[in-house]
């Protein structure tokens, strides 16, 4: 494994009441005290509750981009349908089993590629103790290996149990230092340097929470909300955070409401938005384009899961880009931006307010489950500028009628919010003229066309179109174009490249339509080779930039359908086989 | 007596905008407008203050007609839409138009879930048993023996739908039924229902001259309901079960559920608040 | 006594009578107009004519009738306490009464049934009230209303017979 960060990844996994859900984030809170960055996923069976679960983690002294190829370290609370997770738990020769000899030998699923074992008494040893938990001493294990100062933990364990009294805290604290001492008899892992304590301030913070916080940022105020997985997080980070900074969140009772009801709210002049996934998106297409015809500022989150219909609601894959892009009848130009990690979630949400504000227009947000529901210790995002602002029309000119829907250069009409006197007048989902009132005349529809187009194509996106990053040695000739959450390996894959004096250019594009061809020939400039990087079955993304973008003729595309996240070495293979 | 100076500070006409209805002549949907119009200026609306949201159908049409903020939008939401207008702007009034189909077929879940959450809106459905604009289809009203659409050459078959009852299972603040042919009764319906807290349902019956000609016979069918409204669930419900849709100009039930009214908060909490506790 | 006055003799002074003739004249002119708009935008040219002949006429009256009004602080009566006993003023046709078929013929009789009504109304204030300036200024409200009978009663004894031609095109589908 070529090492370029300095970083350890563990999976801590069980059946249901093994608490390694709990684990993983108290693992994670006391990283976070310890200095560390980190990122954790989790991974889950079907059932609501008891159902195995599995907690992905990987810590580093710098910011984590991505999960690695492999893990180092497999801590089982015990067995039950682990083999369920096998594939999402990559592990190799140096990995490490740590299971608990009271639930028998590790499956031969986890077994291919002779990864080491080891034991841990973990049932036993709680045992010993009163209100002893297993999970806790898994936790003293692990930290005992990667080197996590027992007094981050110490800090964590007081903080979640201060409810439960001291009692509860002494036990979870006395079966964590007995997997410390456990652990002695455990092989190595690679272990992290404890960081000073002076380090750059730090979030902890959720792709879905991030979204919730770039949406309030941007200005939205109005949010209506029916829960579907994994979106649900935004919505419930957001009904309290919004009454708390004066807005609203109201629960809905379907999809087809909640896209109206924010439909209704932005008409009444308060940015508005909701968030959904795949089944949701789909249900709202129709009255996305009715905000497309009648103007309606609106952000619509979509956290996409695997498709299509139902598909697998928990996990993760990158393809709603065609329904977002494509799934609206009629010509109806409308924003489509990518979040591309957990932290770019806010920047994302928070600009496309900016952006549907700014042209009257809803604009689609997609994030997904990868980096939605998963946690990270990011650096502190940057404070933005990015405030919703419509352009209103506040006062009636003498003598002149209002037109709602008037020509502009820009395209975008100064707006007329209800409560303003002199200005009142339709918004129409029906082809209309300046006024809005309906017509079917050739000449009206094509002049809105025109005018609902330039909007978007005559707007200044700067440079936020897209992430371009290169090799510290310089681009060379080649480039990874990707979108979403495969920016996260990409972007590591990159770094490897850089490690060992490789070129290469990593294009990650956040701004998915409209499409921006004259920036994206520059950012191909010199280059005569392109990868394409996505998770999609039938390689969406990629047929997007061939319809819309000329790339080299020597573009490969690498694509796979969800769940399974690429990893780093999985792009840099690809590379390679196509160097050689 | 206030005085016309005192008080008329609107005239019906200064709800209307200058845009030509297309409905047929004769179509009650016009009346309707006419006593929207009248309502509004007895209670001396702003008409900035005011707004119509509608869905898809003939009478879906009418916020264009109105000098009133207006939207029309997609077929079945406009409940929707109005919901989220008065939930973020709870200063406007705001009226909801539309028909049978739109409004209890298409947006039949969202109609009883707007009865349900009891917003303080007023929804006047003109109900004429079909769908005039796609050329005289069945609508959830129509009767099931009616055979004068190619779509159901046998009729439906099934049972009409049942606009008030189903309303007033589902929670609706203010049930009255109207005729068209009665626009002034009509306006002072519409006035009771504006006023009245919560969600305020007002069926019109409005006949369909062109596909419906046979309920050009409403007018001397429908009958002034007897008693006056009860504010007793269960009463009302037994009246409307036993009613033949004709009981009309008088509300029908008025309830004291108060509306769903999330309020703004005037927060003093700012967003470096929510941001802080992300932070290590 | 006539029948389309509420409650007979109830109106007795001039601001009353006004308010009321005011109501009237607005609606009526306001509902030829409609009526005239929903004829012209169906293609109804010849009864479109008719409504709007009557709109314009009535728009005479309704202009002089302002006039007078602005004399006077006239009370405010909520559209359903006016003293008609129908629902919308006399003169105002009832929307539901036409119909896209209607020829020119039974236009005017329609508009003839309302101008009589407005007549009567008029006429039945005249009658009953207790006022004599209220009763000298409904009697001349009623002759005004005459005139137009008039009119149209004479447009009835020379109009040839109806144009009775149906419309051969099916009705259109739209949204």
């Amino acid at each position: 494994m070529l090492v370029t960060i300095n970083s350890v990844s563990l999976v801590i996994a069980g059946s249901g009441g093994a608490g390694v859900v709990t684990a993983g984030s108290l693992l994670l809170d006391a990283a976070a005290k310890a200095g560390w960055y980190a990122l954790m996923s989790r991974s889950s069976g079907p059932q609501i509750r008891g159902g195995e679960a599995a907690a992905m983690l990987r810590f580093a002294t710098e910011p984590v981009m991505s999960h690695d190829d492999s893990f180092h370290l497999l801590m089982a609370i015990d067995w039950d349908n682990i083999t369920r997770f096998s594939a999402e738990i990559p592990l190799t020769a140096e990995s490490l089993i740590v299971g608990d000899p009271a639930h028998g030998e590790a499956p031969a699923g986890l077994l291919k590629n002779n990864p080491r074992q080891a034991a841990l008494a973990m049932s036993d040893i709680a045992a010993k103790i009163e209100n002893g938990r297993p999970n806790m001493v898994a936790l003293g294990a692990i930290a005992a290996l990667i080197g996590l100062p027992p007094g981050a933990m110490q800090a964590v364990v007081e903080d979640n149990l201060k409810r439960k009294g001291q009692a509860a805290i002494d036990a979870s604290m006395a079966a964590f230092h007995a997997g410390i001492a456990a652990a002695a008899d455990l092989p190595a892992i690679p272990q992290l340097p404890a960081v000073a304590a002076a380090t750059a301030p730090r979030w902890s913070i959720t792709g879905n929470e991030a979204t919730g916080l770039g949406a309030i940022r941007g200005g939205v105020r109005f949010v209506a909300a029916y829960p579907i997985t994994p979106a649900t997080e935004v919505l419930e980070w957001l009904a309290p955070s919004l009454a708390k900074v004066g807005g609203m969140l109201v629960q809905a009772e379907d999809e087809l409401a909640s896209i109206n009801q924010i439909i209704g709210a932005s008409y009444g002049g308060v940015p508005a938005m909701t968030a959904t996934s795949g089944p949701g998106l789909s249900l709202m297409i129709e009255s996305l384009g009715l905000a497309v015809a009648a103007e309606v500022p609106l952000v619509v989150v979509d956290v996409m899961r695997v498709g299509p219909s139902t598909g697998i609601a928990t996990k993760s894959e990158q393809s709603d880009l065609n329904i977002a892009v494509y799934g609206l009848h009629g010509d109806a130009p409308h924003i489509v931006v990518a979040a591309n990690s957990v932290s770019d979630c806010l920047f994302t949400t928070q600009w496309a307010v900016h952006l549907a504000e700014a042209m009257q227009v809803p604009a689609l947000v997609l994030t997904d489950q990868a980096m939605g529901q998963a946690r990270a210790i990011v650096p502190k995002p940057a404070e933005l500028a990015f405030i919703g602002q419509r352009l209103t029309a506040t006062a009636a000119v003498e003598g002149e009628r209002y037109k709602r829907y008037a020509m502009t250069g820009s395209g975008v009409s100064p707006m007329a919010i209800p409560g303003t006197p002199g200005l009142t007048h339709t918004a129409d989902g029906l082809e209309h003229n300046e006024f809005g009132t309906p017509s079917s005349q050739a000449s009206d529809h094509l002049a809105q066309m025109d005018k609902r187009s330039r909007k978007l194509t005559q707007f200044t996106y700067g440079d936020h179109w897209a992430d371009i990053e290169d090799s510290e040695v310089g681009a060379g000739d080649t480039a990874i174009i990707t979108w979403g959450s495969s920016t996260g390996p990409a972007r590591e894959a990159l770094r490897r490249i850089s490690a060992t004096g490789g070129k290469a250019r990593l294009i990650s594009v956040r701004l998915i339509a409209p499409v921006q061809p004259e920036k994206m020939a520059a950012a191909l400039q010199g280059i005569n080779r392109v990868l394409v990087v996505e998770q999609s079955h039938s390689g969406q993304f990629h047929r997007m930039l061939r319809a819309f973008y000329d790339l080299p003729k020597d573009t490969h595309a690498l694509h796979q359908g969800g769940p399974l996240a690429f990893g780093p070495g999985q792009i840099l293979e690809q590379l390679n086989v196509w160097s050689a | 007596m206030e005085t016309t100076a005192q008080k008329k500070k609107y005239a019906a006409k200064d709800y209307k905008s200058d845009l030509k209805p297309i409905w047929c002549p004769g179509c009650g949907d016009y009346t309707v407008l006419n006593s929207i119009t009248r309502a509004l200026a007895e209670l001396a609306l702003p008409p900035e203050q005011v707004a119509v949201v509608s869905g898809i159908g003939c009478s879906s049409r009418i916020p264009a007609y109105t000098s009133v903020y207006g939207f029309h939008g997609v077929h079945g939401r406009a409940l929707p839409v109005a919901t989220g207008l008065k939930l973020a702007r709870p200063d406007l009034t705001v009226l909801v138009t539309g028909g049978d189909g739109d409004g209890f077929s298409i947006g039949g879940n969202h109609f009883l879930h707007a009865c349900r959450r009891n917003v303080d809106l007023t929804y006047i459905v003109m109900d004429n048993q079909v769908y005039g604009m796609t050329k005289g289809q069945a609508s959830p009203t129509t009767a099931p023996d009616w055979e004068g659409s190619k779509l159901t050459p046998e009729g439906t078959g099934i049972n009409p739908f049942q606009p008030l009852v189903v309303g007033l299972a589902s929670g609706a603040n203010f049930i009255a039924r109207v005729s068209s042919s009665d626009p002034i009764n009509m306006a002072r319906i519409i006035v009771e229902a504006i006023q009245h807290p919560g969600f305020s349902l007002v069926q019109v019956l409005s006949p369909c001259v062109t596909f419906r000609p046979e309920q050009a016979e409403w007018r001397d069918i429908v009958r002034t309901a007897v008693v006056d409204y009860t504010d007793d669930a269960a009463r009302a419900a037994r009246r409307l079960m036993t009613d033949d849709g004709f009981n009309v100009g008088k509300v029908l039930f008025k309830g004291s559920r108060p509306p769903f009214r999330p309020e703004f908060e005037h927060s003093h909490g700012s967003v470096a608040e929510l941001e802080a506790r992300f932070m290590l | 006594m006539s029948d389309e006055v509420k409650d007979a003799g109830a109106i007795d002074t001039l601001p009353e009578l006004l308010a009321h003739a005011l109501a009237m004249e607005t609606e009526a002119t306001e509902r030829y107009g409609e009526l005239a708009d929903q004829m012209e935008t169906h293609r109804k040219t010849k009864v479109a004519a008719i409504f709007r002949r009557l709109e314009k006429e009535e728009r005479v009256h309704l202009v002089e009738l302002t006039h007078m009004c602005s004399q006077h602080d006239l009370p405010h009566y909520a559209p359903w306490d006016f003293k008609w006993s129908t629902g919308e003023s006399p003169e105002a046709i009832d929307i539901g009464k036409v119909s896209y078929q209607l020829s020119v013929r039974d236009a005017v009789k329609l508009a003839l049934e309302h101008e009589r009504r407005a007549a009567d109304f008029y006429g039945g204030i005249a009658q009953n009230t207790t006022d004599t300036e209220v009763s000298i200024l409904a009697s001349q409200f009623a002759a005004e209303e005459r005139e137009h009978i008039g009119w149209l009663e004479n447009f009835l004894a020379e109009a040839g017979p109806d144009d009775t031609a149906e419309d051969p095109d099916p009705p259109l589908s739209q949204e």
